[in-house]
């Protein structure tokens, strides 16, 4: 009733402003009834999940990979894998339709089909000793399936690190204080990384604690970087000297030994993820700030200035990982699975991480709608969009509605302690400047707005940048798989020439995009997001075909709609938005509108010479944009007919439905055994 | 109160232990009771040498997500 009331206020009101606390109230209501209520059904009902099945952590035990685990320590096992800068960058992004679109999908979403995917692979793979979701495609589906699930798992790679990395260097280009800081965690790591190996081995919590320590010395240290002439010069970077600096770290840490510089910058990451989060819902619950922003903007018409496209489906791939990430599928399917104690525990770590992951999203939404709208598009607008100067920007945005003027802005970007403000698209300047006020609100006034901005700042470049780096080892770990098929050497992980090959080529794919990214007149975010989103949203349905197809083989059709509809809506959201980035005649929107109407510009001699050469790149990416699109459509439209197949020869009895699951065993644990150790309990 | 005293110490041991865990702190010691338990007859690991295995294995794997 309460959650009722609550969605009914935030979705009717129209009044001045929305207090932040009826979004906490309406998600939290809808979270307790949707897991008390649908998951309890997936779960009782759908899975028949059976706790007498002993669990592969019980059967294989080995202390490494499969080791039994309690189920609120595993919890924070998965919430920290699962929860990266997507849902903290999409809703800010997606806050130019209004809160009303991102936050009614962020919790329905979650609800029906990202909790619904995380679970369901989660329960999957333990029923198949934690076998991957590309291992399971190949298996229950077709070959060409798993082979589709591999691919799309390097696509999404590829434009997701691209993409994150466009918003580090979005959030630090022309700051020496937040480039400082975020320079000096590379020794920090490195310091903590000698540590752990060498003086105090594997003892990450004091390695971490210490960590920690010098980066928030480091945060406040940024200031007298910023206020010295001569090393705010050193530390002040346009963005593509940024870019440059990203990609080279990332080839660093890619080749170096791992316990150097990935893993310290890791433990680092995950306990001021945690802090920074924890912080964020204590600042909201404190400030209860007012939600600036209209319900709905005039931009759902497809004319937002942050990124170009329709509420529909724009509104559901700018906000991605929030709601529903095909990501998660490879969590769910890889770690978690081999730790699990029991069967049971897979809906309350399945379905209740991804919820709470969804609750990080509406908090950043909140924090992006509790600003003065005209400040968050001011942010997050590109120049060819509202204007070369703070003048005819802030005249511009003000003549959309959103009242804003010039001053007020160079007064913002004083008080947080940035030179300016203006054209920080990417999502990640601007939540901070939302966290930074809610946080300031609840200690240190004004005085401490601008460590508050460059905490916020610190926090999110910290685990993107270590989003980024795993990614990068990840990504060239398949490279040297895919290049051992051609050439067998290739394939060794110790060998260095294949190390720094491989991680020169992972590196090279996703540096192109952030390059064209930087170098996009239109923001960069305009074309890239998008492209992020429809690749992890096809990831997801390739998740969810998997699962539909299990639960088919299962004999749980009466029940199929629990996956097949999440699926099919992610099927008609990907293809549409994929169609539009491709063909729509708007340039802003379809790649191929976009190139045509630069060669046209070229055509007619209407470009310089001196930036002739720049254009026709920025044709080239434009076509290669399309045709990535292109390509990712065209893998969900060959997955769909593959299990089209699949499932008309199950329905019609024509082929048996073949488990791939193992073997019952029962439990040897006790009913109350929790995976404590002998006496803490 | 002693009730009381002995809840909120037996909750602290919990909270202490399960954050131990959830970083990565406690792990060569749950390797070691498992390898134990198992009567593994191989040789077992150094904390040194566990720990670089551990993190080898788990960065080469998916394991943050976007």
């Amino acid at each position: 009733m309460l959650g009722a009331g609550a969605l009914g206020k935030i979705a009717f009101d129209r009044g001045e402003s929305l207090n932040a606390m009826w979004f906490v109230i309406a998600a939290l209501c809808c979270y307790l009834v949707t897991y008390r209520l649908y998951s309890a059904f997936l779960a009782a009902r759908l899975l028949a999940l059976d706790d007498t099945r002993a669990t592969p952590s019980e059967r294989k035990d080995d202390g490494r990979d499969f080791v039994p685990t309690n189920k609120w320590v595993l919890f924070g096992h998965h919430f920290a894998a699962i929860a990266g800068p997507g849902p903290l960058v999409g809703p800010t992004l997606a806050a130019q339709f209004g809160y009303l679109p991102g936050t009614l999908w962020l919790i329905a979403g979650a609800a029906f089909a990202g909790c619904v995917q995380d679970f369901i692979i989660l329960f999957c793979s333990i029923r198949r000793d934690g076998k991957s979701i590309g291992q399971m495609a190949r298996e229950e589906v077709s070959k060409r399936s798993g082979l589709i699930a591999q691919l799309a798992v390097l696509a999404i790679l590829v434009i997701l690190l691209g993409v994150v990395a466009l918003v580090v260097v979005n959030a630090l280009k022309s700051s020496p204080w937040a480039t400082f800081t975020l320079a000096m965690t590379i020794p920090i790591a490195l310091l903590v990384g000698v540590y752990l190996r060498f003086v105090r081995p594997g003892r990450v919590l004091e390695g971490s604690l210490m960590g920690v320590a010098l980066i928030l010395f480091v945060v406040v240290a940024g200031q007298w970087v910023a206020d010295s002439p001569s090393w705010a010069r050193v530390f002040t970077l346009g963005g593509v000297p940024l870019a440059f600096a990203l990609i080279a770290y990332a080839f660093a840490a890619s080749a170096l030994p791992v316990w150097l510089l990935l893993a310290p910058r890791d433990y680092l990451s995950a306990f001021i993820k945690a802090g920074a989060i924890f912080a964020l819902a204590g600042g909201i619950l404190f400030v209860r700030p007012h939600v600036l922003m209209p319900p709905l903007t005039r931009f759902i018409d497809g004319s937002g200035p942050v990124f170009a496209g329709k509420i529909f489906p724009f509104c559901f791939i700018t906000i991605a990982c929030g709601a529903i990430s095909g990501f998660h599928s490879l969590i769910s399917s890889g770690t978690t699975p081999k730790m699990i104690l029991r069967e049971s525990h897979a809906r309350f770590i399945g379905y209740g991480a991804m919820l709470l992951e969804s609750f990080v999203g509406v908090m950043a939404m909140v924090a992006a709608c509790a600003m003065t709208p005209g400040v968050y598009f001011a942010i997050n607008s590109p120049p060819s969009i509202v204007g070369a100067t703070p003048e005819a920007a802030a005249t511009t945005i003000s003549g959309w509605g959103f009242p804003l003027t010039a001053p007020a802005m160079a007064g913002l970007a004083h008080a947080v302690g940035e030179q300016t403000l203006w054209n920080r698209a990417g999502g990640a300047p601007s939540l901070a400047v939302g966290m930074a006020q809610i946080f300031s609100n609840t200690i240190g006034g004004e005085r401490l707005l601008s460590i508050w901005y460059h905490f916020a700042i610190m926090f999110e470049a910290l685990f993107i940048l270590t989003v980024l780096d795993a990614g990068t080892r990840v990504g060239r770990f398949m490279v040297q798989e895919l290049g051992g098929r051609v050439w067998k050497p290739f394939a060794r992980t110790g060998w260095m020439p294949s190390v720094l090959l491989s991680s020169a080529i992972i590196v090279g794919m996703w540096g192109y995009f952030l390059y064209q990214g930087v170098v996009d007149p239109l923001g960069g975010i305009n074309s890239l997001w998008p492209l992020f989103g429809i690749s992890n949203q096809l990831l997801a349905a390739v998740a969810l075909v998997v699962a539909t197809t299990i639960l088919l083989k299962m004999g749980r059709t009466r029940w199929i709609w629990v996956t097949l509809l999440p699926m099919t809506w992610l099927v008609i959201i990907t293809m549409t938005a994929s169609y539009q980035k491709i063909f729509d005649a708007n340039p802003r929107i379809g790649f191929l509108a976009y190139a045509n109407a630069l060669a046209a510009q070229v055509a007619a001699g209407k470009i310089p010479a001196a930036k002739l050469v720049d254009t026709q790149r920025l044709i080239f990416n434009q076509r290669l944009d399309a045709a990535v699109t292109a390509v990712l459509a065209l893998m969900v439209i060959v997955l769909i007919v593959e299990a089209l197949v699949q499932w008309y020869a199950i329905l019609s009895s024509r082929r048996a439905p073949g488990l791939h699951e193992s073997p019952y065993v029962q439990t040897q644990w006790a009913q109350e055994y929790s995976g404590a150790t002998q006496g803490d309990d | 109160m002693q009730y009381a005293t002995k809840t909120i110490r037996r909750f602290a041991r919990r909270f202490w232990r399960g954050v131990r865990e959830w970083c990565g702190d406690a792990a060569y010691e749950r390797y070691v009771r498992s390898s134990a338990a198992r009567g593994d007859r191989c040789q077992r690991l150094t904390a040194e040498e566990f720990y670089v295995q551990q993190l080898n294995r788990r960065y080469s794997r998916p394991n943050r997500c976007c």
